[in-house]
């Protein structure tokens, strides 16, 4: 009755095979250079900045599906500073969580694979090289069982849905009594639940004691993220990792979790990296702004920067096009049109060009290299290259 | 197909006579400019039963709401999760029954028509769920999801649904090669078209639109809630408005209702509520909105601790446990709706003119009503081992003697609820 037409996403049987194949052998080949032993000065680097926690740059990471090779993250670098907050945003299926992911080396694996590219993580352990140059770990290349001493202790994070990454089983204190037992085998049993209601009253619950003692359904979705930055406190991180924190919460109780990320931050000093989609946050909470479209850093600069000077199109489409609460304006949202790109088979070109409404004939060329603006602006358009970018530089 | 054509037999069947009845109990009033009027609505769950399965303690999911709604203009409904914003939607189209009140829909009272009656006003009232992955059936393309309604309510004539579908389609910005394809196909902000056309093709006048974009990505809801203004200026449409986000509710709605525990809090003009938030509640949910703009020095009101359950809401003022002005009224005396300005309601004691003068004595009467529950307390601590049965009816045999008893008749009443009232005279 209906006539079958070929659709773009149609894959033939021998297609189907040849992708499958070619997977396989992908798959065995990191897998298997994940698994040889390596000499520890074979993933310790240099750093670019020692002021920088974590550099990260031309990370891909890629995942091999039956339809093909996902270009998640498609060759990001940005860096996250000490004691600054870094926001990343963009919309869904850009890459921020899988980026996120590769720091922790917690990508899916074997189908999700760091096929390319630099993560640097400014290890206090290390010391310096013969240059001076202070020296860091590659996580991209580190051995999933040193990687076990800095995930959950250095570098932690704090996941969207507070009830799914609680155990339902275990109470509260027993979860949280497994990181500082982890990390500080040393320490007697009492000290550690005296530590971690300590932590517990650091995140602003208000019976410690009476919570320790909770299973995770008895809390509300405010008290268990309270819960979830408790457990990432409790090694005493250098950077926390807050994948869309406040998303799964109301308003409200978003307002409270984000002043007490911030209280936090600058109580103990450490780095968080932010991810959200929403830009309201992000102007609230940030020092440093990453935009991602389609799996590639578009823009980055500091929340001024961005905000007051967004340059590339959809960083100023994405904050036209939500509504202010603070203006009266009463005309047609402005909207991209279009959607993101099938991430399978990206084109050649830049990634927003059909969407794009200030798409000139270069847009049709190669991907635009990043253009720095200013010192710590840059944007990856080919509206801001040769000319423009020079008088861009000298504001 | 066979399935679909006994649902028709089945709607052919229906009385006719019922339908005759409701639209002339709707003429009288279809010149009313108001095309929705809730008044009192009253939804409560049960969710404790006695021995013999009757409920015991509810749920008071949405406990007294009134609003009109104007034909052509949109309500927005805000609240945080659990304040009863989606049970009051549906509770309007009757997918709940409702428990006290009434929804006049157009001059016909909703809530006393039967259910083969209320099938007529079924293509009136659509609704546009939350989730557009989870509200389409996957085994059906988008044209028969889009035409099983024409179908069944025989919109247009049975040769015509093809091209009618198509042309809701092309309204809805859905491009007419789709006809032929599944859900899984498309994207978030596609399907949620897909669930507008469906909504939409049944001709409504009032569609309730439970958080249609908050599932979706930024630059996609500015595409959505584009195509629903639109289609509100081109059919006429009336639209509730469910969403917790308040910068969409502001730029869709005329007119807000704040609803905090089931209860509303204050209702007004968009413009007007947005200028001047009374409720403390309201400007803390305002407040705590974030702007995107880094050097916005926001005042920024953090409310403390969490939304009481709703199974067991405070005493009072529901939202008394978190207000920044809380008196000692609200802690026993529930609210009445005060109106400040034209259309703006609002249920707090500080603008009750009447409370605000006397509150001395309210002050004084909490006293009492304290002393009074702490010395039930202990009485209920000395009596704890004899026997209940005894004890209940003693209870209630003291409570016909005494009458009077409570002293506040407005919520003494109330707050005693189940508890035994125990004869306090005896401790004094």
């Amino acid at each position: 009755m209906k006539n079958k037409k070929k659709y773009s996403n149609y894959i033939s049987i021998s297609e189907s095979r040849k992708i499958i194949r070619y997977n396989i052998r992908q798959m065995k080949h990191y897998e298997k250079l994940k698994r040889r032993k390596l000499d520890k000065s074979e993933y310790t680097v240099a750093m670019r900045d020692e002021g920088n926690l974590i550099e990260i740059d031309g990370l891909k990471t890629c995942f091999f599906t039956d339809a093909g090779t996902v270009m998640s993250v498609n060759g990001v670098s940005f860096d996250i500073p000490k004691n600054k907050i870094v926001g990343v945003v963009g919309e869904s299926g850009c890459g921020k969580s899988v980026t996120s992911l590769s720091i922790m080396q917690l990508v899916q694996s074997p189908q999700g694979q760091i096929t390319e590219g630099q993560i640097r993580y400014n290890s206090e352990e290390l010391g310096y090289d013969e240059e001076g140059k202070k020296l860091a770990y590659d996580i991209s290349k580190m051995p999933t069982k040193d990687m076990y001493n800095i995930r959950g202790k250095d570098i932690t994070m704090i996941f969207q849905e507070p009830m799914t990454s609680l155990n339902p089983v275990f109470t509260i204190g027993y979860q949280l009594d497994e990181v500082t037992f982890l990390h500080r085998p040393s320490l007697p049993k009492a000290e550690v639940k005296e530590y971690s209601i300590e932590m517990l009253k650091k995140v602003g619950i208000s019976m410690p004691e009476h919570t320790y003692k909770c299973y995770p359904h008895e809390l509300s979705g405010g008290m268990r993220q309270r819960v979830m930055i408790a457990m990432a406190l409790a090694g005493d991180p250098k950077l926390i990792i807050a994948d869309e924190p406040t998303t799964a919460l109301d308003v409200t109780i978003q307002a409270q979790i984000l002043e007490l990320l911030r209280e936090l931050q600058k109580k103990q000093g450490c780095s968080i990296m932010l991810i959200t989609h929403d830009l309201g946050v992000i102007a609230e909470m940030a020092d440093v702004v990453v935009v991602m479209y389609a799996g590639k850093v578009i823009e980055k600069g500091t929340a001024q920067e961005i905000f007051h000077n967004p340059m590339h199109p959809y960083t100023i489409g994405l904050q036209k096009s939500k509504p202010l609460i603070t203006s009266d304006e009463n005309s047609p949202l402005y909207s991209i049109p279009g959607q993101v790109p099938n991430p399978i088979n990206l084109p050649n070109h830049c990634y927003f060009k059909n969407r794009c409404s200030r798409c000139t004939e270069k847009c049709g060329g190669e991907y635009p290299r990043e253009i720095k603006v200013s010192e710590t602006h840059s944007v990856s358009c080919w509206l801001y290259d040769n000319g423009e970018s020079a008088d861009g530089g000298e504001r | 197909m066979a399935e679909k054509d006994n649902n028709n037999l089945s709607e052919e069947k229906y009385d006719p006579a019922a339908e005759g009845r409701a639209e002339a109990q709707g003429a009288a009033a279809e010149q009313d400019d108001d095309i929705l009027v809730v008044e009192h609505l009253k939804k409560y769950f049960p969710i404790q039963t006695n021995f013999f399965g009757k409920p015991t303690k509810y749920l008071r999911a949405v406990d007294d709401v009134s609003f009109r709604l104007k034909r052509g203009t949109t309500i927005g409904v805000v609240g945080e999760s659990g304040c009863g914003k989606t049970t009051l939607g549906r509770t309007i189209l009757k997918l709940y029954p409702s428990d006290g009140g009434t929804i006049r829909f157009n001059g016909v009272d909703l809530t006393s028509l039967k259910k083969s009656e209320m099938r007529k006003y079924r293509t009136d009232i659509q609704l546009i769920f939350q989730d557009p992955y989870s509200s389409l059936p996957p085994r059906m393309t988008v044209g028969s999801i889009i035409g099983e309604g024409v179908k069944v309510h025989k919109i247009v004539p049975r040769g015509e649904t093809y091209d009618y579908v198509q042309s809701v389609m092309k309204s809805c910005g859905l491009q007419p090669q789709y006809y032929d394809r599944y859900p899984h196909e498309f994207s978030g902000g596609q399907r949620q078209r897909i669930c507008i056309a469906r909504a939409l093709a049944v001709k409504p006048k009032l569609v309730i639109c439970d958080e249609p974009v908050s599932a979706l990505d930024v630059s996609i809801q500015a595409q959505i809630i584009n195509l629903l203004k639109e289609l509100q200026n081109t059919m006429g449409l009336t639209y509730v408005f469910i969403s917790h986000d308040l910068s969409v509710v502001k730029y869709i709605t005329d007119q807000i209702l704040v609803m905090y525990l089931g209860n509303v809090m204050e209702l007004g003009e968009t413009g007007e509520i947005f200028k001047n938030p009374l409720h403390p509640y309201t400007k803390a949910l305002f407040s705590a909105v974030p702007v995107p703009d880094p050097d916005a020095k926001m005042h920024r009101i953090i409310l403390e601790g969490d939304i009481p359950s709703p199974a067991n809401p405070p005493e009072g003022c529901k939202f008394h446990t978190r207000c920044s002005e809380c008196m000692d009224v609200c802690k026993f005396k529930q609210p009445e709706y005060v109106e400040v300005g034209k259309g703006h309601h609002v249920a707090c004691h500080l603008y009750n003119a009447e409370v605000m003068a006397h509150l001395d004595d309210y002050a004084e009467e909490y006293k009492r009503i304290l002393a009074e529950r702490r010395a039930k307390e202990e009485y209920a601590s000395r009596t704890k081992g004899r026997n209940k049965l005894f004890n209940g009816a003693f209870s209630s045999a003291a409570r016909r003697a005494e009458g009077s008893f409570s002293v506040y008749p407005d919520c003494g009443g109330e707050s005693d609820g189940g508890k035994e009232p125990e004869t306090p005279q005896k401790e004094d």
